[in-house]
């Protein structure tokens, strides 16, 4: 089928100067050079090497646990078990800097005391004059588990009678929509259409294992300089190594990638605590087979739609029931599970839906914060229904979701009314148009098959957690500029998005910003960087910031030139008369104007996301995000019928990102992001065998290689209606969350039949080629997930 | 970190067999580290001396002597894939070359390392093997030839003694009726571990009856495996579909796979058959 | 065991260490603040710790700095700096080629090893010259467009 982009909407976007072009990031060069010095990087001198000694159990009790001999290893300086710490547990809840109350429960224990719930769950931490000593040390602990009763599968911790991992049960999160009439929403349906979806485990996988250094100083406060997306963590260290907030200092580093899996505290709680108990320098750093083992992973879900719909496509009602294992610790559970709710139905209009999810606690390794966190998972399970609804109608897939779509001023599925741009089908018929004809098939065995989702998602925090963001902007003397703002930069550009932010503002180049930024104490508190938050709230503090620095020097100016202040402007680094550009001045002579007169030239600015209450919990309706980015990306596969190989042919990602602050970081973004996307589709999967995993390094847990994926075609659409600075919307999450449900569905194109769990292996491909021949299936291997057939 | 070891850096052959012989059985020898020193972080292996042979001059080169094909142990897969001697009378293994891990091991790992590791999933055996190739192992007794097929033994056991050395790896030069390929099933296009791999070679008369043929198959054993039975039944016949399919099936039959996080066995056996049948298919076209 | 003293070239400069055999050429070279060498698996599976060894890309957690006692060994801040930057450094930074920037030091080495044997690679020359450095951010796309532009651009300077 041909498709035909959508004609946009006149949007007239204002024509900027450093806003809206695809500069050399800021960090650029120090990366490309090596220049630019990571958490793993840093030294101290008289530094201690720390080592934490794991469980290797999934499901125990601790019968005896014994440190004396590895205290007495020459050079072992100090040995920490539980019993030294009293009350240390980890608070990783959601609401970060703002205050709100924790769920109780939420806390794990720093060091496991009597009873270790997942393998690899931390017992002993070692700090010794070298590694090589602190690694003998891990050898000279000894453990004696006696094995307890584990749960490994979600379905099966719901289970009366099954174990349980915490008391009272293994329920750790509930959410539920309701909305409209279901019932009468099927009744007037002409199809009911049904299908349950899976999606494995996940690993981040960032190529920077976890690390960092702490020290004490002279006045007592413990710094750790670490890569963190969170460095509001520092109170939650504070509290559980037992010192006062102020005397915790995160020194956050430039990331070597995160996604998530450096959202909850990682190595800077043992740090802090070796730090504390020797009062020496510790430095830390995991092995890839330790970072594998000790962060979370994306929640596996089991996703079950039941859609009513008309002749025509149109969803007259939905039933979706998500079930998530949440792993041996709560983290982020309650949270992702909320996301992947009130995701569920995607990006339609439905008006009669009802949500159930739940998930379940066992002793498979935690899970937590994963790029598109919970939403993505949504989209995998969505998405493929919406083409097994245009399958069973008879109808083109894009026409389904065409009478489906939400549109701007619609209600979501908590009721939230859709306030920005909607342009699902623009984007989804500029992805379809840019695939093209398929390809023609090599050979008979190998079926081409085309395939696009579309999806919503959010950016920003929930707005019940009260979301505020800081950010300094001042001008210096000589017309310099500087940002202060503790934003964590992972590597998608953060940093330099609200540089160029600050550049646009004060009419300066964008090498005439510099930023100091991540740092708890020294720069202002930007909130974590998650939920595809920085661009909207911190850029929306610089933005506000610089703003106020600009209006203190047009006021200035305008005394100067005897012309009203809208009258000026900035740029090219001086300030000018509109209408007589030869009148100008340069930034630093004016702000030494402002200097001598004791104007401010720097503004610290507090920007707050909208505020909302909770919603009922029996209905979860009322508005819960500031804003949604749409978008749509569409692959072609060749699948070769008899090995099963996929092979990803073409690949186009087309996002409205409101306004692209830097064009070329968001091409990286959406490549990037769907890089994820489409490893997630084919390839990646944590196994995990009875809480064991079975890809314990990047040998076994495969990521796609750069002879894995096609260059994807970017396509990028600036409605200008987003709530982040000059309109821009976030793509941070949104790039990865459509292109592993578009590969599932271009591979039901190619075969004819569908696959319904994640990864998309070659040894799944010849089983639906079986299933839909009616021949007897292959075998699945051993180590695939257990399918018992019951349902969510 | 890795354990503790002594590292002994010889100048000569003649002083790393005395270096192997007076440590073995303790000693191993160590080129290209791309499996050692993994295995010795891994804690697999702890042997308690290493034999720096990666420099050794005796182990390098690749030439043509008597009919036969002779590559030095230490030849490393980068090199045998840029080699004009291997891309003209071998160019299967260069197949296999191409594929091998990613281009960074490529330029450490060795033909030697490759085939002593006796991984089922090596990516060198299957071409070697359907090339006939004897493998040359030195120790202070000598040197001694053995069979590929005779040296391979299980998984990562090899016929490869303590004390001895891999120092070269030959071939009769291929016929010119003769033809090889080579294909690979991975969880990736590129550095990806075998779900299965597989080589054929065939010699053809002018006629298009079949003289000779060489299947052997990877990671569907606990060896790399010839599939005699398959190979047989395609002598003195010349490759029709119908006989090609036939050998398929045979060559499938002969292995002895096992599920793991890879695949499962089925997998294995069911694309074993396809793999079989697609590449002899391609070497009858070829060799026309 | 015992320490030897080992000489690194290093960059066009020497060092000369004692170092225990069993320190990979990888640690060998952080200590002595080669932090552009990144550690990212230890096991060959990653690519960031990658320099030239006598000029072919090696992973360097795979060798034993023992074994490259004499040889000559460039890692990615040999190959230029932020004042003068190298033009395949150059081309990375203008592409966008880095964000998280971890793999980037090992990718930069591959690429140059790859220029210097093939001055004008096709996208697939690139992809296999790469296979062996992930990354996680990006994709892959804009690393080939900086290998691209770095091949241009090479090309033009030497007046081709």
């Amino acid at each position: 089928m041909k498709y035909t982009a959508k004609p946009l909407p006149k949007v007239e976007l204002p024509e900027l100067r450093q806003v809206g072009k695809p500069l050399r990031r800021v960090d650029a060069l120090g990366k490309t050079t090596g220049t630019t010095v990571y958490s793993g990087d840093f030294t101290m001198p008289n530094m201690l090497h720390a080592k934490v000694f794991r469980s290797r159990e999934p499901s125990a009790r601790i019968k005896r646990l014994d440190v004396s001999r590895a205290r007495a290893l020459p050079g072992v300086v100090c040995v920490l078990t539980a019993a030294d710490l009293p009350d240390a547990r980890l608070v990783t809840d959601m609401p970060g800097q703002t205050g709100q109350k924790r769920r109780a429960g939420s806390d794990a224990p720093v060091l496991a005391s009597d009873v270790v719930r997942f393998a690899g769950e931390p017992i002993a931490l070692i700090a010794a004059e070298t590694l090589a000593v602190a690694e003998q040390a891990l050898d000279l602990v000894e453990i004696e588990y006696e094995p307890l009763p584990g749960v490994f599968d979600p379905l099966a911790a719901l289970q009366p009678g099954a174990p349980v991992v915490h008391e009272p049960d293994n329920v750790v999160a509930r959410w539920k929509i309701r909305k409209g009439d279901v019932k009468a929403g099927f009744a007037v349906a002409d199809v009911v259409v049904e299908n349950t979806f899976r999606v494995p485990f996940i690993d981040h996988a960032y190529i920077e294992p976890e690390s960092g250094v702490a020290w004490m100083d002279g006045q007592d406060v413990i710094n750790i300089r670490v890569c963190t997306q969170v460095v509001e963590h520092f109170r939650s260290i504070a509290r559980a190594v037992g010192v006062p907030h102020n005397k915790i200092h995160i020194q956050g580093t430039l990331l070597g990638g995160g996604f998530g899996g450096k959202e909850d505290i990682t190595v800077e709680i043992f740090l802090a605590l070796l730090a504390k108990h020797t009062r020496r320098p510790v430095r830390l750093e995991y092995t890839r087979e330790e970072s594998i083992l000790a962060h979370s992973k994306r929640h596996p879900f089991i996703i079950t739609h039941r859609t009513g719909v008309k002749r025509n496509g149109r969803i007259t009602a939905a039933e979706i029931k998500m079930v998530s294992d949440s792993g041996a610790y709560l983290y982020l559970s309650p949270y992702v599970l909320l996301y992947a709710t009130i995701a569920a139905s995607g990006p339609y209009r439905v008006d009669h839906l009802k949500v159930d999810s739940v998930s379940a606690a066992t002793n498979n390794p935690f899970t937590s914060a994963f790029r598109g966190f919970g939403a993505a998972q949504a989209a995998v399970a969505y998405e493929q229904q919406m083409d097994e609804i245009a399958k069973v109608l008879g109808l083109d897939p894009l026409e389904v979701r065409c009478v489906n779509y939400l549109k701007t001023g619609d209600r979501n599925a908590t009721g939230q009314e859709i306030k920005s741009a909607v342009w699902l089908e623009e984007a989804a018929t500029r992805a379809l148009e840019a695939l093209g004809e398929k390809t023609p098939a090599p050979s008979d065995a190998v079926k081409i098959g085309q395939g696009f989702a579309s999806y919503l998602q959010s950016y920003g925090r929930i707005t019940w957690f009260h979301d505020t963001s800081r950010a300094w902007v001042g001008l210096e003397l000589d017309g310099s500029v500087v940002i202060r703002c503790g934003v964590p930069d992972l590597g998608a550009g953060q940093i330099n998005s609200l540089c160029q932010i600050a550049a646009e503002v004060l009419g300066v180049g964008l090498d005439d910003v510099t930023i100091y930024s991540t740092d708890s104490a020294l720069t202002p508190l930007a909130g974590t960087t998650t939920a595809t938050r920085q661009l909207y709230m911190s850029g929306n503090a610089v933005f506000h910031a610089a703003g106020a620095v600009r209006e203190s020097l047009l006021e200035r100016a305008s005394k100067h030139f005897e012309e009203p202040p809208d009258g000026l402007d900035l740029a090219e680094g001086r300030v000018f008369v509109k209408d007589d550009p030869e009148q100008s001045l340069p930034l630093s002579e004016l702000a030494a104007m402002c200097a001598a007169g004791g104007l401010p030239l720097a503004n610290l600015y507090l920007f707050k996301a909208p505020f909302t209450s909770t919603l009922d919990p029996e209905g979860l309706q009322g508005d819960v995000f500031p804003d949604f980015t749409f978008g749509a990306h569409a692959v072609e596969v060749a699948v070769d019928t008899e090995t099963g190989e996929i092979t990803l042919l073409k690949s186009v990602g087309c996002h409205d990102v409101g306004r692209a602050i830097n064009p070329a970081a968001v091409v990286g973004q959406i490549q990037g992001g769907s890089a994820q996307g489409l490893g997630y589709a084919l390839m990646e999967e944590v196994i995990v065998e009875e809480g064991i995993i079975r890809t314990p390094s990047l040998a076994e847990y495969l990521i796609p290689t750069a002879m894995d994926l096609p260059v994807t075609q970017a396509i990028i659409l600036e409605s200008g209606s987003g709530v982040g600075p000059f309109g821009a919307k976030g793509i941070g999450e949104p790039s990865l969350t459509p292109a592993a449900p578009a590969v599932a569905n271009a591979v039901a194109d190619a075969l004819g039949v569908r696959i319904p769990d994640l990864p998309l292996t070659p040894d799944k491909v010849l089983a639906a080629l079986d299933r839909a021949a009616g021949r007897e299936a292959v075998g699945a291997a051993a180590c695939e997930t257990d399918d018992d057939g019951s349902e969510a | 970190m890795l354990p503790e070891f002594n590292l002994l850096t010889p100048q000569t052959l003649a002083e790393a067999l005395d270096m192997l012989a007076e440590s073995a059985p303790d000693a191993v020898p160590l080129a290209g580290g791309t499996n050692l020193i993994v295995d010795l972080r891994d804690r697999r292996q702890c042997p308690a001396v290493l034999v720096n042979v990666a420099e050794l001059a005796e182990l390098r080169g690749i030439r043509q002597e008597n009919g036969h094909v002779v590559m030095g142990g230490g030849t490393t897969i980068a090199e045998m894939l840029n080699d004009p001697l291997i891309a003209q009378h071998a160019p299967v293994l260069q197949d296999a070359a191409r594929i091998f891990a990613n281009p960074l091991v490529r330029h450490r790992a060795t033909v030697a390392g490759n085939l002593v590791y006796g991984s089922p999933a090596a990516n060198t055996p299957p071409p070697l093997l359907v090339l006939d190739a004897e493998v040359e192992l030195a120790s202070q007794a000598g040197v001694r030839r053995v069979p590929l097929d005779d040296f391979l033994v299980g998984v990562r056991e090899t016929a490869c003694r303590p004390a001895e050395l891999l120092t070269a790896v030959r071939w009769p030069t291929p016929a010119q009726h003769s033809a090889a390929a080579f294909r690979k099933v991975g969880l990736r296009k590129s550095d990806a571990i075998a779900v299965l791999n597989v080589a054929v070679r065939v010699t053809q008369r002018a006629d298009g009856v079949c003289e000779q043929t060489r299947i052997a198959l990877g990671s569907v054993a606990p060896r790399v495996i010839r599939a005699r039975a398959a190979e047989e039944s395609l002598l003195g016949q010349p490759l029709t579909e119908t006989a090609i399919a036939e050998a398929a099936r045979l060559a499938a039959e002969a292995t002895r796979c096992i599920s793991d996080i890879r695949g499962s066995a089925d997998y294995r056996r069911r694309v074993t058959e396809v793999l079989v049948r697609r590449l002899l298919t391609q070497v009858a076209g070829e060799v026309k | 065991m015992q320490p030897k003293v080992v000489t690194l070239n290093v960059n066009g400069r020497q060092h000369y260490v004692a170092l225990m055999p069993n320190v990979t050429l990888l640690h060998a070279l952080r200590d002595l603040g080669y932090t552009d060498v990144k550690s990212g698996c230890e096991k060959g599976d990653c690519g960031a710790c990658a320099v030239l060894l006598n000029g072919a890309p090696v992973n360097s957690c795979l060798v034993l700095a023992w074994q490259a006692d004499g040889a000559e060994i460039v890692t990615n801040v040999g190959l230029g700096t932020m004042d003068r930057p190298h033009v395949i450094q150059e081309a990375f930074a203008d592409a966008g080629a880095a964000q998280c920037g971890y793999c980037t030091p090992g990718m930069v080495i591959s690429a140059k090893a790859l220029l210097d044997r093939c001055p004008h690679p096709t996208e697939a020359e690139i992809r296999e010259a790469i296979a062996g450095n992930l990354c996680r951010c990006t994709g892959y796309g804009q690393i080939i467009e900086a290998v691209q532009l770095a091949a241009e651009r090479m090309s033009e300077g030497s007046g081709e």
